[in-house]
């Protein structure tokens, strides 16, 4: 812990061969700060003030510009999420069969408002735009995985198969 | 039935795979087009009247034409796989059922521009595509397929799959550079164009999966073969994906003349439950509505132009009658508003506007000159800002409205 | 060169130069809000919307580069009305809290709704809310919900301190301006963002709710911080002298001079003013030390520092001049020294610490107008004592009375017991200055002098060259222009009537010192010349 209070941000020695390997693969190193991102967030769960400062070192940027990119993208989890994301697709096609309502059966089940991570981490539930799998509509992505042509069973499936 | 060509494997297990490729012809193309001049295979795409399939439409071999002869330093490919114009998957198939295909056509366009190194930029969401892609990547380099001397032709090409991180401006192509060079994606000023100065300051191309795919099919069996696939300004087939209120949705691929009826009745089934047709979306939720009377339009770039709306990244969103078109709108309208990238005013301020007043009008508190206001704005602001962001949001703006505005008279009346 | 039309009228500029600064050139405003031209073009408010050739559809001027024959609109209906959609998108989410903002009367947003806006308001729903009133560092200060987003502050800090602390966060209506959490604006140059922004939000904390800018003069000047003599602006407040606490310099501003400082000024300088309107300064002559002083009057006070300076031998007698007064100033100090055929005479002080300085704009030297004192010759004469050997020597008594200009040698590199040992040892010192300070307090005869901005003038920089500043307020109390006090006792020599105005002084020195042959106030114009090498 430091003075902020959150955990110390660093990677190991292997981790940061594989941060100078991103860095070598493009024209510019800076192009590699978005899979550096996503490797600080796989390691350490979601992406915190210190992470930004420490990334900045490693690209030598100031924070602030770390911090417009961390800012801008949605996948980037600025506060720690749940072991698992259920991002449910909110936009026109899933609109149309039924999003509303598997985002309300949801949020009835897991307890938590869209944003919300379920009081025992398991669960961060999150209402998103177009994941562009409109044909298996209404859709959601939970972790890596889509799933689709959602019900109400295929949904507390889904949450049954969560650890 | 038509034929298929890029779908031509879909249905057969391991299709992903490099041996699965080659077996049904795979990289017969490439072999081809090592044994041409670079220039000759520009000659052909323009030829084939290929015309973007990410949205813009433009003619590929025009674009790819548009790089400095002779130029000294790097040229790069860029492949569009941000796929996120909302109801669009097409390029999400093309990833995970023909990777190779995607690669072939890569390296072929690659040799035409005289790039060595190529990108792939695909969107965060997209991790399982990702993952199938990159295993193909992998199974190219140990094939000889890519990296240095490929086919002992002497061209070298590397290839990099870069994965975005929730943005669909990055979709736009000078977003997608900045993003790709490590930004935000805030969409770059034109001029200068990708072509004379795109990623990290060098010429480059950037073009959508599906464009790339159809690549190594005109190499192969000839430009005159694709161009008469289609209509006289835009050749071959395209993928259509099929949403919303419809028997079968999927993805449908079909030479570009086919009628916007045909796709929706005869290819996905109709609508459902003995409902009527209320509006169509037919190119990804930026082009404008069509209603069910307006159906009758060839599904080519210059077609849907001519009815006034856009062919776009051809996602076909099919509404029945019990859709609400003022809540349709403010869920466009909220996609837009969440999606700008804020960094230029008109869009920036008026993507926001609307979506309030669309929400507002929702919510039982319209105004009776919201409308008109929306109109307006939506008017005003159209052909303003940096990039065609905008300008998508304009055509469901104007045409919810335009088309149904009783409906939405019926809201604020209420 | 490149000729091109604008409103029909014909205009011939440079490759490379945009249609803004083109139509500059005829005297024709685009209005504008994100371009400047010290920074990269950012293309972002789309306000400077012009018609080219038979494009129907408006294009921004500060990215269109002029090209031979080109035609360009910038009065056509369509660009009107683009204009006023583009000033409506740039308010919708303003608070409109122009009563409480310090930028009233000098925002663009102002300035334009009234010259392209007056549209009907229309937007009935919540605005976005963002931080208020947030000190960025020790100068700025934001308002985040006036902001344009217009990326000016954020390019400066890129491309010209080359710091980035500001950044713009998030996306869409709720892009945020700002600096990384816990971080503070800090560079140098800092303050530059606030002159640079063009609504209120950023503004400057000292400058903070002190005076309506409609009730400030101004007045050209240099800046007197150090010796790259930046061109400022001088604001002051004279017309509401109970507003900002008495104080009469409001602020000093950056004013452009391309070979200078182009459009900015380093945070020193510019907050380097305050000695002017401080309780320090000194406001009458004065004779006997400490308690004992008494204020005495011009007419007492000149044949008193001439007979003092009879009294003594040439080579009793040390001079200290300054290489912060003016080159007229100097130039009738070494007129009256040569005149007295004086030989310690100096003008250098070692600082304590030495000063920084960078490849943007600030120099070691804290000194406006060291190179004019090199030029005009205030060194030690043939057989003359330096600074350092004038102090040693008045502890030794051999110098016995000291005349020393604005230098406070307390804070000098010198040890401060031998200063003090060598202002005790003198039966005759003489400080002439503005303000009091650690040596003036040990003077037996204290002259007044006007601060810069209270009198006209001009500076050498470093490189030579000379820059004039102009007279913005009156000199504070009795106190004098150093040339004026210097023109008097050399009338009390016989060098004939003091010279009427700065300009005479320069004239004089222009004749006589061959590196200003040539150069006259008018020669000089508002930017300067270089003198002879
Ligand atoms: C807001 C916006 C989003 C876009 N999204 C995509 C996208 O997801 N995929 C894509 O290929 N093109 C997208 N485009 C089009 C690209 O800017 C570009 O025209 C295209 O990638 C060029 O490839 P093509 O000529 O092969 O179509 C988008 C354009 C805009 C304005
Ligand atoms: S039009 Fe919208 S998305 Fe495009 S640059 Fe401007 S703010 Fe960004
Ligand atoms: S704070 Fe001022 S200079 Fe900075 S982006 Fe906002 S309006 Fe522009
Ligand atoms: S609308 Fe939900 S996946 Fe496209
Ligand atoms: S000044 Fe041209 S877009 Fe802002």
């Amino acid at each position: 812990m430091n003075a902020r209070g959150a955990v110390k941000v660093e990677f190991t020695p292997e981790q940061l061969v594989e941060v100078r390997r991103l860095q070598g693969l493009y024209p510019d190193r800076r192009a590699a700060l978005l899979p550096v991102l996503q490797l600080v967030q796989d390691v350490f769960g979601h992406i915190s003030l210190e992470a930004e400062e420490y990334v900045a070192g490693l690209f030598d940027l100031s924070p602030a510009h770390v911090h417009e990119v961390v800012t801008f993208y949605t996948l980037f989890f600025r506060e720690p999420k749940g072991r698992h994301v259920i991002s449910v697709c909110h936009n026109l096609t899933c609109h149309l069969l039924g999003a509303q309502q598997v985002l309300t059966h949801l949020k009835k089940r897991l307890g938590v408002e869209v944003g919300g991570t379920t009081p025992d981490g398991r669960v961060t539930l999150l209402s998103v735009e177009c994941l562009c799998a409109c044909e298996i509509a209404p859709m959601l992505q939970v972790d890596d995985r889509y799933e689709g042509n959602l019900s109400g069973e295929k949904v507390d499936r889904i949450l049954d198969g969560l650890a | 039935m038509a034929e298929k060509i890029l779908t031509r494997n879909f249905h057969l297990p391991g299709s992903h795979t490099l041996a699965l490729y080659r077996e049904t012809g795979g990289y017969a193309g490439l072999e081809k087009a090592l044994a041409m001049k670079p220039a000759e295979i520009t000659e052909a795409v323009k030829r084939s009247n290929l015309r973007g399939l990410g949205g813009a439409g433009f003619p590929t071999g025009v674009k790819w034409g548009f790089l400095p002869k002779g130029h000294p330093g790097p040229i790069y490919l860029v492949i569009n796989a941000d796929e996120g114009e909302p109801g669009t998957f097409k390029d999400r198939y093309l990833l995970e059922k023909d990777p190779h295909a995607l690669l072939e056509g890569m390296i072929i366009s690659a040799y035409a521009i005289g790039a060595h190194v190529a990108f792939v930029y695909i969107r965060g969401e997209y991790v399982q595509p990702w993952r199938i892609f990159s295993r193909a990547v992998a199974e190219a380099y140990e094939a000889g397929l890519l990296g240095k001397n490929i086919g002992s032709s002497g061209f070298d090409l590397d290839v990099i799959v870069h994965r975005g991180a929730g943005a669909y401006i990055c979709g736009e192509e000078t977003g997608l550079i900045s993003s790709l060079e490590g930004k935000k994606g805030w969409p770059k000023l034109k001029p200068p164009f990708p072509a004379i100065r795109g990623a990290f300051g060098a010429p480059t191309i950037v073009n959508n999966v599906e464009t790339i795919c159809h690549v190594p099919h005109i190499v192969r069996r000839g430009a005159e073969w694709f161009a008469s696939l289609g209509t006289k300004t835009q050749g071959g087939t395209r993928l259509y994906s099929v949403s919303g209120h419809v028997e079968r949705p999927g993805v449908y691929e079909l030479p570009v003349s086919v009628t916007l009826r045909e796709l929706v009745y005869e290819h996905a089934g109709g609508v459902p439950h003995g409902k009527r047709l209320k509006a169509v979306v037919p190119g990804g939720s930026s082009a404008a509505l069509l209603t069910a009377d307006e159906i009758d339009v060839t599904l080519d770039v210059d077609g849907l132009r001519n009815a006034g709306t856009m062919a776009g990244s051809a996602g076909v969103i099919v509404m029945d009658e019990t859709v609400s078109i003022p809540e349709a709108l403010m869920v466009v309208a909220r996609f837009y508003a969440h999606e700008s990238c804020g960094q230029c005013t008109p869009c920036r301020e008026s993507t926001g506007w609307i979506y309030k007043m669309t929400r507002r009008i929702i919510e039982g508190r319209g105004r009776k000159e919201d409308l008109d206001t929306i109109l307006d704005v939506a008017r005003r602001g159209a052909g303003t800002t940096i990039c065609a962001f905008f300008d998508g949001a304009v055509g469901p703006y104007i045409s919810y409205i335009e088309k149904f505005r009783h409906e939405f008279e019926a809201l604020i009346s209420k | 060169m490149v000729k091109l039309t604008i409103d029909g009228k014909e205009v011939e500029v440079r490759e490379g130069t945009n249609i803004i600064e083109a139509a500059r050139r005829l005297g024709i405003e685009v209005p504008h809000y994100c371009y400047h031209p010290g920074l990269s073009i950012a293309g972002q408010c789309r306000l400077c919307m012009v018609e080219l050739g038979n494009n129907p559809r408006p294009q921004i001027g500060c990215n269109t580069q002029v090209a031979e024959g080109m035609v360009v609109r910038t009065d056509t209906p369509k660009v009107l009305e683009t204009r006023q959609s583009i000033m409506e998108f740039h308010l919708i989410n303003h608070p409109l809290d122009c009563p409480v903002c310090d930028q009233a009367g000098e925002c663009w947003l102002q300035i334009y709704y009234m010259k392209h806006g007056l549209y009907e308001p229309r937007m009935v729903d919540e605005k976005v809310h963002k931080p208020k009133a947030v000190p960025l560092g020790s100068h700025v200060i934001l308002d985040a919900e006036r902001c344009i987003l217009c990326s000016r502050c954020v390019r400066f800090c890129d491309e010209i301190t080359g710091t980035g602390e500001l950044g713009i966060f998030d996306r869409g209506d709720h892009s945020e301006i700002g600096l990384f959490p816990g971080r503070e604006l800090a560079n140098p140059y800092s303050a530059n963002v606030i002159d640079i922004c063009p609504v209120g939000a950023l503004t400057d904390r000292d400058f903070r709710f002190a005076v309506r800018v409609w009730y400030l003069d101004t007045a050209k000047s240099i800046c007197p911080g150090c010796s790259r003599g930046c061109n400022i602006e001088v604001h002051v407040n004279v017309r509401r002298p109970h507003h900002n606490q008495g104080r009469r310099v409001a602020r000093l501003k950056p004013r452009f001079n391309a070979e200078v400082n182009r459009w900015w000024i380093c945070d020193a300088g510019r907050y380097g003013g305050k000695f002017v309107d401080d309780a320090s300064r000194l406001g009458a002559p004065a004779r006997g030390r400490g308690e004992a002083a008494i204020e005495v009057g011009w007419e007492e006070m000149i044949p008193l520092i001439a007979s003092q300076l009879r009294r003594y031998r040439p080579d009793e007698i040390g001079v200290l001049a300054s290489p912060n007064m003016a080159n007229e100033d100097l130039f009738l100090l070494r007129r009256l020294v040569d005149h007295l055929r004086l030989i310690h005479v100096d003008f250098r002080v070692p600082p304590r610490t030495p000063g920084d300085e960078d490849r943007i704009l600030i120099k070691a030297d804290k000194n406006a107008n060291t190179r004019g004192a090199e030029l005009i010759g205030l060194g030690p004469r043939p057989g003359g004592l330096d600074a350092h050997g004038m102090l040693r020597a008045a502890r030794e008594r051999r110098i016995k009375c000291l005349w020393v200009f604005h230098h406070d040698l307390l804070a000098s590199a010198w040890p401060e017991a031998e200063v003090g040992e060598a202002l005790r040892a003198v039966e005759c010192f003489i400080y002439q200055g503005s303000n009091s300070n650690g040596v003036s307090t040990a003077a037996h005869y204290v002259l007044p002098s006007a601060a810069w901005v209270e009198r006209d003038g001009t500076f050498t920089n470093f490189e030579g060259r000379v820059q004039r500043f102009w007279k913005a307020v009156d000199p504070l109390g009795l106190s004098l222009a150093d040339w004026e006090i210097l023109g008097r006792i050399g009338e009390a020599f016989g060098l004939g009537a003091p010279p009427a105005r700065a300009e005479d002084c320069f004239k004089a020195l222009a004749a006589s010192a061959a590196p200003f042959a040539g150069l006259s106030y008018r020669e000089l114009k508002d930017t300067g010349k270089v003198v002879a090498a």
